[in-house]
């Protein structure tokens, strides 16, 4: 999953890159109005959320929400606001923002609420994700397989993640590529593959389906 | 000291200016009056003493003329007084002559009118020259003894043979009664129509005061349809003597507004200084491990309840009622609905707002209306377990906005608790704690306020009271 953070704060942007990349995201970071609106509309990278601090230098959040809408671009967005006052949070949710945070805020809720918005958007009720015997747990980052717990690495949980948040979709290496890692990442194609045969070697035979040519499929077998 | 509350004598009469003008005025008019009144019966009495006495004398000189004394020194008139009164009986107008003899003695009414009948006039002595005129008071005679207006000379008769009665005292009297009639006939036209004349004067005053106060009358109106959120600023023209007031008032509105619009901003660019700094030294603290975090977290969570606690102070002292203001409920709590819907999307509260015939308008600041619903509405959400209903209403010029939720509730302790500052009842849900008081707090500064009961859908029910405003501006 791959999540756009827009803060002018350095600490806390620092902060948030480093506990959204230890819970498994992949993060772009944008420390301005200006650039946040230019990564998601002419850069058309793919985010799966946005957390977006209102207060920005040269373009401030709420107008680079409000273009982001009138683009069409429905993806999740956190507003992240120091002024905790209502008319600020009906003026934030009416330009388009899907919840709010106010400063000082525990990243632990941060995180929550992230989770909550990424799979809501996805079209998942609950907290955990299953397919057949296989189930993640968006809240601990945990895998289990017919409730036996599953050890993965970083990368090989981001991509069962993105799989799981997908079920029955079909997903491009190129789609894996853009969801599991920064903009700024030495990317290396490969490596997907290498995460797949891996991941196909801890659950059981047949979640992960190849389509030839095209990318992969998760099924409950 | 002169204080509100205390009763001073004249306190009603500087407390009004009409009273002022009307007492002022009506004083001068009724000093007017009487000084009128008064020199205008001097000037009638002294008119109708001077014709009385003129008439007396006109009689006196008839008498001396028709004066006559035959040889034989009898005393007679040669034709009759010319005014009938003299013949009736105790009519009020009597002659007398009186034989002035230096051997043999006074002789009193020698010759009298008729009217006198068997009395005769008793002038007091005194002495007179001839020709000399003498005015005196007497009683009179007959039943009444009413006062008679006297007037007395001396005639010598040259030419009478008799040395005796060669002087004779002329006397002609007149009721003083009859002068009195006319003065108080005269007296009672004028007071009537002085009286006429102070009534028309009062009235014409009255009229003038209230006329010339309409404009202030006006102002009154006017004020208060801003206080009531009719208008925002003073409207129409009013006189030149006014005018000046209604401008400075005007601009001492739009500067309130401005004033406190600047504190709202100030309040929050103090909450941004502060809390995003707080955001940083709370998320390295609580990444790392040890005494020394810990310590940081918590004091941390010290801090931004202090700064929540003060802001909210803050922003209470900035939510000086700005008169003037209205703010329709329904688009606020539309949008507070929205927010609630988005931010507890994950456990599909049910939010029903039931429909109001008229919509409601609220006689304050948006955003002070958005604060005290937001804070309600929030922890309705926070603790209900489906559902929430909203219900608006008015009775009288206060609205009701009430809202249920379908939670665990509160217990009557608890009810009384959680509306003080700072009381938190439960620890478990997000939030600082603050915002049943910061509502209450709120709607206390407008005049209005939070209650809480039982709510019939199992949780509790939280009535926010309100002015309204009126409906049509």
């Amino acid at each position: 999953m791959r999540v756009l953070v827009v803060e002018d704060e350095p600490s806390i942007s620092a902060q948030l890159n480093e506990a959204l990349s230890a819970a498994g995201y992949a993060v772009d970071v944008a420390d301005n109005g200006v650039d946040a609106h230019h990564l998601a509309i002419d850069g058309n990278q793919p985010f799966d959320a946005v957390v977006l601090d209102l207060g920005l230098p040269q373009m401030d959040g709420l107008t680079v929400l409000k273009k982001w809408r009138a683009a069409g671009r429905t993806l999740p967005v956190l507003i992240l606001t120091a002024r905790d006052n209502w008319h600020e949070k009906v003026a934030g949710i009416d330009a388009g923002a899907d919840d709010y945070l106010t400063k000082p805020f525990h990243m632990e809720e941060l995180l929550a609420r992230l989770r909550a918005l990424i799979r809501r958007a996805g079209g998942h009720a609950s907290a955990e994700l299953v397919c057949g015997d296989v189930v993640l747990d968006t809240r601990h980052s945990r895998v289990t397989v017919g409730g036996q717990a599953l050890t993965l690495t970083s990368h090989e949980y981001r991509v069962l993640d993105y799989l799981m948040h997908h079920p029955g979709q079909l997903v491009s290496r190129s789609d894996l590529i853009e969801h599991i890692y920064a903009q700024d990442f030495d990317r290396d194609s490969n490596t997907v593959e290498v995460f797949i045969a891996r991941l196909r070697k801890k659950l059981p035979a047949g979640v992960i389906e190849t389509v030839r040519g095209l990318g992969y499929r998760l099924v409950a077998p | 000291m002169t204080g509100f509350g205390q009763e001073h004598p004249s306190s009603a009469l500087r407390g009004s200016l009409r009273l002022r003008l009307l007492i002022g005025t009506l004083a001068w008019i009724a000093v007017s009056i009487i000084v009128a009144g008064w020199a205008l019966d001097g000037l009638f009495r002294n008119h109708i003493a001077r014709q009385f006495h003129a008439e007396l004398n006109t009689h006196l000189d008839q008498l001396a003329a028709h004066l006559a004394v035959d040889q034989t020194g009898q005393v007679s008139l040669s034709a009759a007084q010319s005014d009938p009164r003299f013949n009736k009986p105790y009519s009020g107008r009597y002659w007398q002559v009186d034989r002035l003899g230096v051997s043999t003695g006074e002789s009193v009414g020698v010759l009298r009118s008729r009217s006198l009948w068997d009395d005769v006039l008793r002038v007091p002595p005194d002495t007179l020259t001839d020709g000399q005129i003498h005015w005196h008071r007497i009683p009179g005679p007959g039943p009444g003894k009413t006062m008679l207006g006297l007037v007395e000379r001396v005639v010598t008769l040259a030419d009478v043979a008799d040395p005796a009665g060669q002087a004779y005292r002329l006397v002609v009297a007149a009721d003083e009664h009859q002068m009195a009639e006319s003065i108080e006939h005269f007296n009672q036209m004028l007071w009537l129509a002085l009286g006429l004349l102070g009534g028309g004067l009062t009235l014409s005053a009255v009229i003038q005061v209230r006329t010339a106060l309409a404009p202030l009358r006006r102002l009154h109106g006017a004020l208060a349809d801003v206080r009531n959120g009719g208008t925002p600023r003073l409207e129409g023209h009013f006189p030149l003597e006014v005018q000046p007031l209604v401008e400075e008032f005007n601009s001492v509105l739009a500067q309130n507004a401005e004033v406190v619009a600047r504190a709202r901003t100030q309040a929050g660019n103090l909450a941004h200084a502060l809390k995003t700094p707080l955001s940083v030294i709370a998320n390295a603290a609580n990444a790392q491990q040890g005494d020394m975090a810990k310590q940081v977290s918590e004091q941390v969570e010290v801090a931004r309840k202090q700064i929540d606690y003060h802001l909210s102070r803050s922003r209470l002292a900035a939510s000086v009622r700005v008169p003037g203001t209205r703010t329709p409920v329904s688009p606020v709590l539309d949008g507070l609905i929205r927010v609630m819907r988005r931010i507890y999307a994950e456990r599909n509260l049910e939010l029903v707002l039931a429909t109001h015939p008229e919509p409601p308008v609220f006689r304050g600041e948006e955003q002070d209306l958005q604060e005290m619903l937001g804070n309600l509405l929030d922890n309705a959400c926070k603790w209900a377990t489906r559902r929430i209903e909203i219900a608006l209403s008015e009775v009288g010029d206060e609205l009701l906005i009430t809202l249920d939720d379908d939670g665990c509730g509160l217990s009557a302790a608890q009810q009384q608790r959680v509306l003080i500052r700072g009381e938190r009842v439960d620890e478990q849900l997000p939030g600082s704690g603050l915002g049943l008081a910061i509502s209450n707090d709120l709607a206390h500064l407008y005049g209005g306020r939070v209650e809480l009961a039982d709510s019939p859908l199992g949780g509790l029910r939280v009535t926010l009271v309100l002015p309204a405003a009126a409906t049509t501006p």
